[in-house]
């Protein structure tokens, strides 16, 4: 029932070839160029926080029997594939008509349950350890979502405006290292949601609705994240910059904001454009 | 055929594809139907694809400005939302329309007036959501359009929310009415000794897809009427006042089992699939039926699952992490099956067996990515992600369309009576293969480097290479929907004859036909066990019911 090819096929082969060729080309090339490498990690950025550390080390967990399946049935695939295919076979080879098998079919709906389970119980531990709500925090800081960008709220009552954009840099949230802190989200206008990969997992900013996470950053450093929830054209703005550091040059750029703010406080300008959008409605 | 016993045969039948358009616009046949849905199907399928490509080219390099961004949040929205809704929801729903009669051995769907309106409601909900584009911009706000973006607050410069509500509302009606019909025409319409332990397993998905639909599309509407009623009537459910979560699970809890209505009908076309070129019978039937409904009870106790960021109390989260899980379970049981039926067989790898194939090679990775999103902890971290865009391609591609392009090649020498180019599907194969992986395998590695999904552009150099990767694997894909395309109108016309039952298939719809007469059977064969057509084969009896029909001639 073959039925030959096409008058056209040397067209579809050569487009295919070309297609084919510039991917393997560009895959050649940036692996030589050695630059490009990133993007291309099995695992996220190495964690700062400790419950970022946990989710990595879960994520871990989690790929020991997910590579195991994964590789054993692939295998086992590969080999239907060869092994079983009509050619490979004896002619005239008549296959067993078998209907099933009860032992084998328990077998692979027990299995498969008790490898879910113990990963749904390992993952559970995990979010009983680090999703809870906390009340040991030194302090907390109020992180208020808006179209388009964030603002940090700190318990100095002064607040950091994190205006989105894609030219360069935005305006960094300062944390001391080694403090727990506690990052209370508020949605003004739309959800957003609020990720640092290098730092934790994503919390969303929802009108209306109490959100937490917490965050407890163990060096110096500066981590990027944005803006995960669809948020409207400037989505992709809403950049995060998370700047750590240490106790006492945290306390003295907590000073100059004071002082900052007890400038501007007369006229009260301190509010930058953006940040008092009001709830609509 | 004896004229003298039989209905008379429409001239219109035994003419070529051009029949006259008064036949199709008023047609009940359930087979006419059917392909007018599959038609829409395709169609949707080839303008989702443009948009996608449109945003692959957006993302190629960092800061590109092909579109900007409110066009690009159109663009993503309205490739959800034809993907979903109008591609492959819409093409299965057409080849259970075509296929499901004819395998349980009826003349024609329980209603076939209901079936004619359902599809006609089809056209008006696609046409509904397009007219958005006309009046001031689509939707805007993903596929999931999450309140509060959608409400008249943030969306006040156009109507296309608006469309957008009013056409899911259409097409949740239109599948509420095909799952009605589904139902009825199974239960009701079998023909003498087709027990309901001996339906084709594709019977049995679509049993299960239609009782997800008749569930869930109700609550989809329900949340589009509240939505609507926000917009134009001033209440308050889902405003930044709100309730925005409230929308969230209304969504999910249609918008998860929408994902088994979309891979379930696949799972069946598998099951069909393998044992007829594998020559064994399908292993563990029963097991098989169970898991399916299986699937079904468990799809509507996972929707918040997709909510995992939002602050819900952690038990709550565990119960849907653990559901979420145990969905393994039943898909395991219909994987191991489909292997173990493989297993010692003596295969054939057509063009469909390929596609069969490489569905299962490449749903696995759906299938375990899957647990790890459901895994509370570690979804914080790949939620919204271009982890979960390529999760969910592998699950909606790599399964779902995969699995169509495997019943494509297997029922259309059924539906046209010729055969698929063989060599060019080969091609189509191979591409599609090589495309989908070069496209979203490395995708799962960009979630895990922290690009969320949805933005229009990003400024991030290390992001670059592999999103170059990325799109020219796209137009990879874009070349071999070509090449089906090319295949499917040059066959249509001039393929090989295919006539009755090229496969040696198992079941009733190759016991008749191809394409088969209005009627589907003269006399309808005797039906003794789950595969009918193989049991007459084998007695001997075959020949009396085909040799009376050549195909068509032309």
């Amino acid at each position: 029932m073959t039925n030959g090819p096409p008058i056209y096929f040397g067209a579809v082969r050569l487009i295919t070839r070309s297609l084919v060729w510039l991917l393997g080309l560009l895959v050649a090339a940036i692996s030589l160029s050695g630059c490009g490498i990133g993007g291309l990690s099995p695992i996220f950025p190495e964690p700062v926080s400790p419950n970022g550390s946990d989710i990595y080390q879960t994520y871990i967990g989690i790929s020991v029997p997910a590579l195991i399946i994964f590789i054993g049935v692939e295998a086992a695939l590969l080999w239907i594939v060869f092994k079983y295919r009509r050619s490979s076979q004896p002619a005239g080879y008549v296959p067993p008509q078998t209907h099933g098998n009860t032992q084998l079919e328990v077998a692979w709906t027990v299995a498969p349950l008790i490898v879910v389970l113990a990963i749904a119980v390992y993952s559970f531990v995990e979010l009983q350890r680090d999703f809870q709500p906390i009340n040991n925090a030194a302090f907390t800081v109020v992180v208020s979502g808006h179209q388009f960008g964030w603002n940090y709220t700190y318990p100095q009552d002064f607040t950091i405006h994190q205006d989105g954009t894609l030219q360069g840099e935005v305006t960094p949230f300062v944390v001391p290292t080694n403090t727990l802190i506690k990052l209370q989200f508020e949605g003004t206008d739309v959800i957003h949601s609020w990720w640092v990969p290098a730092i934790s997992g994503k919390t969303d900013a929802v009108p209306g609705y109490d959100n937490f996470s917490w965050l407890k950053i163990d060096r110096t450093g500066k981590w990027k994240g944005e803006c995960a929830e669809l948020c409207g054209v400037g989505h992709s703005t809403m950049q995060i910059v998370v700047q750590a550091m240490d106790k006492s040059d945290y306390d003295s750029w907590v000073n100059e904001q004071l002082a900052k703010k007890a400038a501007g406080s007369s006229p009260s300008p301190s509010s930058a454009p953006g940040s008092s959008p009001s709830p609509s409605s | 055929m004896a004229a003298t016993t039989v209905l008379p045969r429409p001239k219109a039948y035994d003419d070529t594809f051009w029949k006259p358009i008064s036949l199709w616009l008023t047609t009940t046949d359930h087979k006419l139907i059917g392909i007018m849905y599959m038609v829409t199907g395709i169609l949707s399928f080839l303008i989702g694809g443009i948009f996608a490509l449109i945003v692959r080219l957006q993302l190629a390099q960092p800061n590109l400005k092909v579109v900007d961004a409110e066009t690009y949040n159109q663009l993503i929205s309205a490739h959800g939302v034809t993907m979903i809704f109008f591609f492959v929801t819409i093409f299965l729903t057409g080849i259970a329309n075509y296929m499901v009669p004819i395998m349980i051995g009826a003349r024609d769907m329980a209603f076939p007036r209901v079936n004619l309106l359902g599809f006609w409601l089809v056209p008006v909900s696609i046409i509904l959501y397009y007219s958005g584009f006309f009046t001031g911009g689509a939707l805007d706000a993903g596929w999931t359009g999450y309140a509060p973006l959608t409400e008249k607050a943030y969306q006040s410069h156009s109507l296309g929310v608006d469309f957008w509500a009013l056409s899911i509302i259409v097409w949740a009606i239109s599948g509420i009415m095909a799952s009605t019909n589904f139902l009825t025409t199974i239960i009701a319409l079998r023909a003498p000794g087709m027990k309901l332990t001996r339906l084709p397993l594709f019977v049995w998905a679509q049993i299960s897809t239609s009782i997800l639909l008749l569930v869930v599309g109700a609550p989809l509407a329900a949340a589009m009427i509240l939505l609507e009623f926000d917009r134009q009537l001033g209440t308050q459910f889902f405003t930044t006042a709100g309730r925005p979560v409230l929308y969230q699970h209304l969504f999910w809890f249609f918008g998860h089992p929408e994902v088994y209505i979309m891979i379930l009908p696949g799972f069946g076309m598998i099951s069909e699939v393998i044992p007829v070129f594998a020559r064994k019978p399908i292993f563990g039937y029963m097991s098989m039926v169970a898991a399916l409904f299986g699937i079904v009870f468990l799809s509507m106790t996972v929707w918040a699952h997709h909510m995992f960021t939002v602050g819900m109390n952690t038990y709550v989260e565990g119960f849907f992490m653990l559901m979420t899980m145990l969905i393994a379970v039943p898909t395991g049981i219909k994987f191991f099956n489909w292997m173990a039926t493989a297993w010692w067989g003596s295969i054939e790898f057509t063009v469909p067996m390929k596609f069969a194939f490489g569905f299962l090679a490449t749903f696995l990775i759906g299938g375990i990515t899957g647990v790890y999103l459901a895994s509370v902890p570690v979804d914080t971290q790949l939620h919204q992600s271009y982890y979960v865009v390529a999760h969910l391609h592998y699950v909606l591609f790599g399964g779902s369309v995969f699995t169509i392009f495997a019943g494509i090649y297997y029922w259309f020498p059924k539906i046209t009576g010729r055969m698929l180019n063989r060599a060019l599907g080969e091609w189509n194969f191979w591409t599609l293969f090589i495309g989908f992986n070069g496209t979203f395998l490395i995708m799962h590695t960009l979630g895990l480097e922290g690009m969320p999904r949805r933005i229009a552009t990003y400024s991030n150099e290390a992001w670059a290479a592999t999103n170059l990767i990325i799109t020219v694997s796209s137009f990879l894909i874009a070349f071999s929907v070509l090449l089906f395309i090319i295949n499917i109108v040059s066959s249509w016309r001039n393929g090989e004859v295919a006539g009755d039952d090229p496969w040696h298939a198992n079941t009733l719809e190759w016991a008749t036909t191809s394409p088969p007469p209005p009627y589907n059977f003269e006399r309808v064969p005797p039906v003794r066990s789950f595969m009918p057509l193989r049991d007459l084969r084998d007695s001997g009896e075959l020949e009396v019911e085909t040799s009376a029909q050549p195909a068509p001639a032309h």
